[in-house]
């Protein structure tokens, strides 16, 4: 629809006057009287918790709320100097385009033209034009070539770069993204970033919900969002410095800020260079780094010489050894089909090898049952709802006990101690279905550690967790590391990795390409960039000035002020 | 896993508007149907096996190939036995088991008969999308919906499986072993794993909607396709050849010489 076209030029793009929602489950607003006003062509970036109302505000402007999810909804919303109140949201669909985190769901079609092409048959739009929006669209995302493939082959990010297309296609101006990186590797988050620049440099406005504060670094607005209201609304350059608040609404702060922060520096340093320059005009560095710890652990897991082919042929691991000590905590990194989760599969008999042997404790794992291994190492999936069904807290955590055949006083002290462990004590009867993703996290968590594993191995425990909840969850893997528990994480966080693993193992195509102390490997940054693994700023740039910090407390404590 | 047959070879059947295509599938199905004696069935047969050679689709059937041979093995022996008498002689008296003479041509037939519905289903699969298919439904009447919601169900029954493998494997890690005890037990042990897979399936869903209506789905303007089909002269010779072979098929059949003659006991 040509409406905003040239007649608007310089109006706003998104305008909320005293906008609240309730959903209708809900007692307290989901949003609470927001106002916001978003220019043309402005990228915006909308941060905060979970809870704060993001995805209601993004659902609430191409109308899915409050068409598709009911509640209460008082305030005016104009999108290009429109209203659409009494719209339906396939009307509204070529004036905003929403993206949505799940990219699964948003795909519904056997090929990739037809995917593109599936909103603009609805719409009617003849064969010729058709076409030529199709190349458009699949240009823009850079997925020119892909017409005849099935999006069910395609690589995580490409699937999203699909469903921004296929968006595209109704030639929408408001593009409104709601955490679209979230479920994608660091390569997919790269293309997707990618995308939503040449989008900015095309005059498209943009609203991006993340919970990553790099986004919002190149952003000309930063949104800051609380319990259903706005915060803040500001350009980053003023908001990314006030680190406290920042990590009081839920947000981590960029590792430079949070050393401008801690330095008291009176310049805002905001590259690894600038912040070299900085350090080096004012401080003498005196590294003083604990000494990496010895592996003195008992041998827990031993891998020799796995292999592992798939069905259709596919080599997923090639030649993997590695042996685990009790006591560890490390952390497995690498891209998307780098062999991770098949190897972690493998360390409690999920998989069996093709070639080589994987022990555990010294016996090897194939001459084992399943649920003997599966009661030394204990395994946590990357999504908990893949595990939860029970219709209570307290029963999802027995599940397991009453499998084992565990009696009754020995099964109450274990889930006691389970949910002690991650913070449930007090919620046994309640539904785990009613629970945020970090309870449910959690929850998956204490369900197996009821079962006292030797060795917990987490699948991504970090992803879709908002940074206060990744926070809790590390500090609660860090604790149960303090009390003798090994631990394994699969992960793609660079921070998640520096600041809690010990040891890391680096796989690329299916082999480990690197296994040390994590200090030694977090050195390694070439290295780690060609595996899109992103060193975090503090360590880089401690790695300029010849250490290698992994925190900003180890970083500051090496300065000595000239 | 990959559900979908179809293959994007483009020969001349590929071509065909969908409509002839879901016609001569409904063509091969009519004319089988009204056969008895197998030794009809095999200028169907010889045509079904020349199409899905020609259309590369003999890859699917050897992908399908246990299928069609559990068909052909069951079918063939159920008839055999359950042909019941007919009025001549049995051929074999085992105890209380009787084998007619009818019954093994006739049990050939039925084999030949259920293989040929499943190699016509193939080959219409391997030459046409899901797309299509809904397309062509909607040509003969069916609504759009209806069909669209056939081409979702294509899309997410791989993603169920998929899911509930998942689930099966987070669960085992839990201890939960599916070979054990009664039959009972062992159908209880699956609620741990429908629950998830159900939940997620409504969460899915719920998604889905969302995201399709944000893409346009059910928009008040008429619809247009990618692939326009056109009605060519290919069509024209397809449909006039498919009309004359079920014509014959059924005029046969009108005059007995398809059938087995039934005496009655």
């Amino acid at each position: 629809m040509a409406t905003g076209e040239g007649r608007h030029e310089g109006a706003a793009a998104i305008r909320l006057r005293g906008v609240s929602f309730t959903y209708e489950e809900g007692t307290a607003p989901a949003l609470h009287d927001v106002s916001l006003t978003i220019h043309r062509g402005e990228f915006a970036v909308v941060m905060g918790a979970t809870g704060a109302g993001k995805t209601t505000l993004a659902k609430l402007l191409n109308r899915t709320i409050p068409a598709f999810q009911l509640g209460h909804l008082t305030g005016e919303i104009e999108i290009l100097g429109r209203r659409f109140d009494q719209q339906r949201v396939a009307d509204v669909a070529d004036t905003v385009g929403l993206v949505s985190q799940d990219f699964e769901a948003q795909l519904f079609a056997t090929n990739v033209a037809q995917e593109v092409a599936f909103g603009m048959e609805q719409r009617g739009i003849a064969r010729d034009i058709m076409m030529r929006r199709l190349g458009d669209a699949l240009a823009k995302v850079g997925l020119q070539g892909f017409e005849p493939r099935d999006p069910a082959t395609l690589s995580g990010g490409e699937k999203q770069r699909l469903a921004i297309a296929a968006v595209l296609a109704l030639q929408p101006r408001v593009l409104v993204f709601d955490e679209p990186t979230t479920d994608l590797d660091p390569q997919g988050k790269v293309e997707i970033f990618d995308v939503l620049a040449a989008m900015r440099r095309q005059g498209f406005t943009i609203v991006l919900i993340e919970h990553e504060i790099g986004a919002a670094e190149r952003a000309d607005r930063l949104v800051l969002m609380a319990d259903g209201r706005i915060v803040a609304d500001d350009h980053p350059d003023r908001l990314l410095p006030e680190v406290e608040r920042l990590e009081e609404l839920g947000v981590r702060p960029a590792d430079l800020d949070r050393l401008n922060r801690a330095l008291r520096s009176p310049t805002r340093a905001t590259t690894v260079s600038e912040a070299e320059a900085l350090v080096r005009s004012r401080y003498r560095v005196n590294p003083a780094l604990p000494p990496g710890q010895a592996e003195d652990g008992e041998p827990l897991l031993s891998v020799e010489s796995l292999s592992y082919v798939y069905e259709g042929g596919r080599e997923a691991l090639a030649d993997v050894s590695l042996r685990v000590r009790t006591g560890e905590f490390l952390a497995l990194i690498g891209q998307n089909g780098s062999g991770k989760t098949t190897l972690a599969k493998h360390l409690n008999g999920l998989l069996h090898p093709t070639r080589g042997c994987v022990r555990v404790r010294g016996q090897d794992v194939r001459q084992l049952p399943l649920h003997q291994v599966a009661a030394d190492v204990g395994y946590v999936f990357q999504n908990p709802d893949h595990q939860i069904f029970a219709a209570t807290v307290r029963d999802e955590v027995a599940f397991g006990l009453r499998n084992f055949g565990v009696a009754e006083p020995e099964m109450e002290r274990r889930i006691r101690m389970a949910l002690d462990a991650v913070g449930l004590v007090g919620l046994e009867q309640e539904d785990p279905f009613l629970f945020g993703k970090g309870q449910r996290e959690r929850l998956a968590v204490a369900s197996l550690l009821a079962l006292e594993p030797r060795v917990l191995i987490l699948d991504e425990p970090t992803t879709g967790l908002d940074y206060r909840e990744q926070r809790r969850m590390m500090d609660l893997l860090r604790a149960l590391h303090q009390r003798g528990m090994t631990v394994i994480v699969i992960t793609h966080s660079p921070w998640v990795v520096a600041e809690y693993a010990q040891r890391g193992i680096l796989m690329q195509g299916g082999r480990i390409v690197c296994d040390g102390p994590l200090r030694e490997l977090l050195a390694r940054e070439e290295l780690l960039a060609r595996c899109h693994f992103r060193v975090p700023d503090i360590t880089r740039l401690g790695l300029r000035l010849g250490f290698t910090p992994l925190t900003l407390d180890e970083f500051v404590a090496a300065l000595d002020p000239v | 896993m990959a559900l979908y047959l179809y293959l994007d070879n483009r020969t001349w059947v590929h071509r065909l508007h969908p409509v002839v295509r879901l016609l001569s599938m409904v063509a091969f199905f009519v004319a089988a149907f009204v056969v008895e004696r197998p030794q009809w069935l095999l200028p169907l047969v010889g045509l079904l096996a020349v199409l899905l050679l020609w259309t590369g689709s003999v890859q699917n059937v050897h992908r399908l190939r246990y299928l069609f041979v559990l068909i052909f093995a069951m079918t063939f022996l159920i008839w055999t036995w359950g042909y019941g008498p007919d009025g001549q002689p049995p051929l074999v008296r085992w105890g209380p088991l009787r084998i007619s003479r009818t019954a093994p041509l006739f049990a050939l037939g039925m084999a030949i008969k259920l293989n040929v519905f499943l190699a016509a289903g193939t080959l219409f699969l391997s030459t046409t999308r899901v797309e299509e298919f809904a397309d062509a439904l909607n040509r003969v009447g069916i609504p759009y919906k209806i069909g669209f919601t056939m081409t979702l169900a294509f899309r997410l029954v791989p993603v169920f499986l998929d899911a509930a493998a998942t689930v099966v494997q987070a669960q085992r890690c839990r201890g939960l072993e599916f070979d054990r005890g009664s039959l009972w037990q062992r159908l209880r042990r699956y609620i741990p794993v429908i629950v998830p897979v159900f939940m997620g399936g409504l969460r899915r869903a719920d998604n889905m909607a969302m995201a399709l209506e944000a893409r346009g789905f059910q928009s008040s303007s008429p619809r247009t396709s990618l692939y326009e089909s056109r009605f060519g002269m290919l069509d024209t010779l397809a449909l006039l050849f498919l009309l004359a072979m079920t014509a014959g098929y059924l005029g046969l059949w009108w005059n007995g010489a398809l059938s087995f003659s039934r005496v009655s006991p």
